[in-house]
């Protein structure tokens, strides 16, 4: 825990400079984790800020303080979901679309906007985002939370609100699905090293 | 062979993660969400107490009608406390209803 219990007591008895503390130390984890859920960088501060807004309205609801990062996790997850239902046109990076999402990335680096780190993190998070595309939204938020964030599986239980079984049931076959594509990317790019 | 292919997963999503930062929150993230904040209670404030009016309202009519309902309006509506069928055929029935009991003419005259 980032915080003391006492302060998450005090936020919940209405007391707005807590609330506020508890902002400023999740906030930079939060934006971190909608980063990556959400891959549009223009958006992640109002999908978290809908997350603070959601968590000041919602915070007496919390029955004890011990199980406030999950609910923290929940409620970003939950406004993740929300705001790519709302976009519906969610980024699907094809497989298709790498060439030319490689081509554009070739042209900004003609024009020397971009360094070799640069290019070389903007191809991963192009490549991940493309092969998780191969699951669901759901599945695909979840696999973020394990593999990304680092979440155990008795965090994601208790986010999920479901049995460590099914999770780990859900987690396989959606870690399945994403090592088919990505087998089938490291296909496709086998001739092109040999050529 | 799979299990290389597992081991560059896991390596490809620690990149990401390397590749993906945490944002810097900007300086009008504090501002932004209070303000977001103020509109919301605003919103639910004003909600509430157009809901508590209505409550209100409703109360008043349900207290208006009952007091409606008990206030007798005719004395036909008295019918239902008479104690007997009598006193009810009595009360419907009244001396001047003219075509049940006709007046009484008394004729005084001798007989020519």
């Amino acid at each position: 825990m980032l915080v003391e219990f006492d302060l998450i007591k005090r936020a919940q008895a209405g007391d707005s400079a807590a609330f506020n503390e508890i902002v400023v130390v999740y906030r930079k984890r939060i934006l971190g984790t909608i980063t990556r859920l959400i891959s549009r960088p223009e958006d992640v501060e109002d999908v978290a800020q809908e997350v603070f807004l959601r968590l000041y309205f919602s915070l007496d609801q919390l029955r004890t303080p011990e199980v406030f990062e999950p609910w923290l996790y929940r409620l970003t997850v939950n406004a993740a979901y929300d705001y790519l239902r709302k976009q519906r046109r969610r980024q699907e990076f094809r497989m298709s679309d790498l060439s030319e999402q490689q081509m554009v990335m070739a042209d900004a680096l003609a024009g020397g906007r971009a360094d070799l780190d640069e290019r070389e993190a903007k191809k991963t998070r192009e490549t991940v985002e493309a092969l998780l595309g191969a699951v669901s939204e759901a599945d695909r938020i979840l696999l973020m939370l394990k593999e990304l964030e680092g979440l155990s599986l008795k965090e994601l239980e208790k986010i999920y609100n479901i049995n460590e079984n099914a999770l780990k049931v859900r987690l396989f076959r959606a870690r399945q699905r994403v090592l088919k594509a990505f087998e089938a990317v490291a296909k496709r790019k086998e001739p092109v090293r040999a050529g | 062979m799979h299990g290389s292919v597992d081991d560059q997963l896991d390596a490809l999503f620690r990149a990401y993660r390397e590749a993906c930062p945490a944002p810097e929150p900007s300086r009008d993230f504090m501002p932004q969400l209070w303000q977001r904040i103020e509109a919301r209670q605003t919103f639910a404030f004003s909600f509430r107490r157009m809901a508590n009016a209505l409550v209100t309202a409703a109360m008043l009519a349900s207290v208006a009608l009952g007091v409606y309902m008990a206030v007798p309006h005719s004395a036909a509506s008295n019918s239902a406390y008479y104690s007997s069928y009598v006193e009810a055929l009595a009360d419907a029935n009244t001396i001047d209803t003219p075509d049940i009991v006709a007046p009484v003419r008394l004729d005084l005259s001798e007989p020519q």
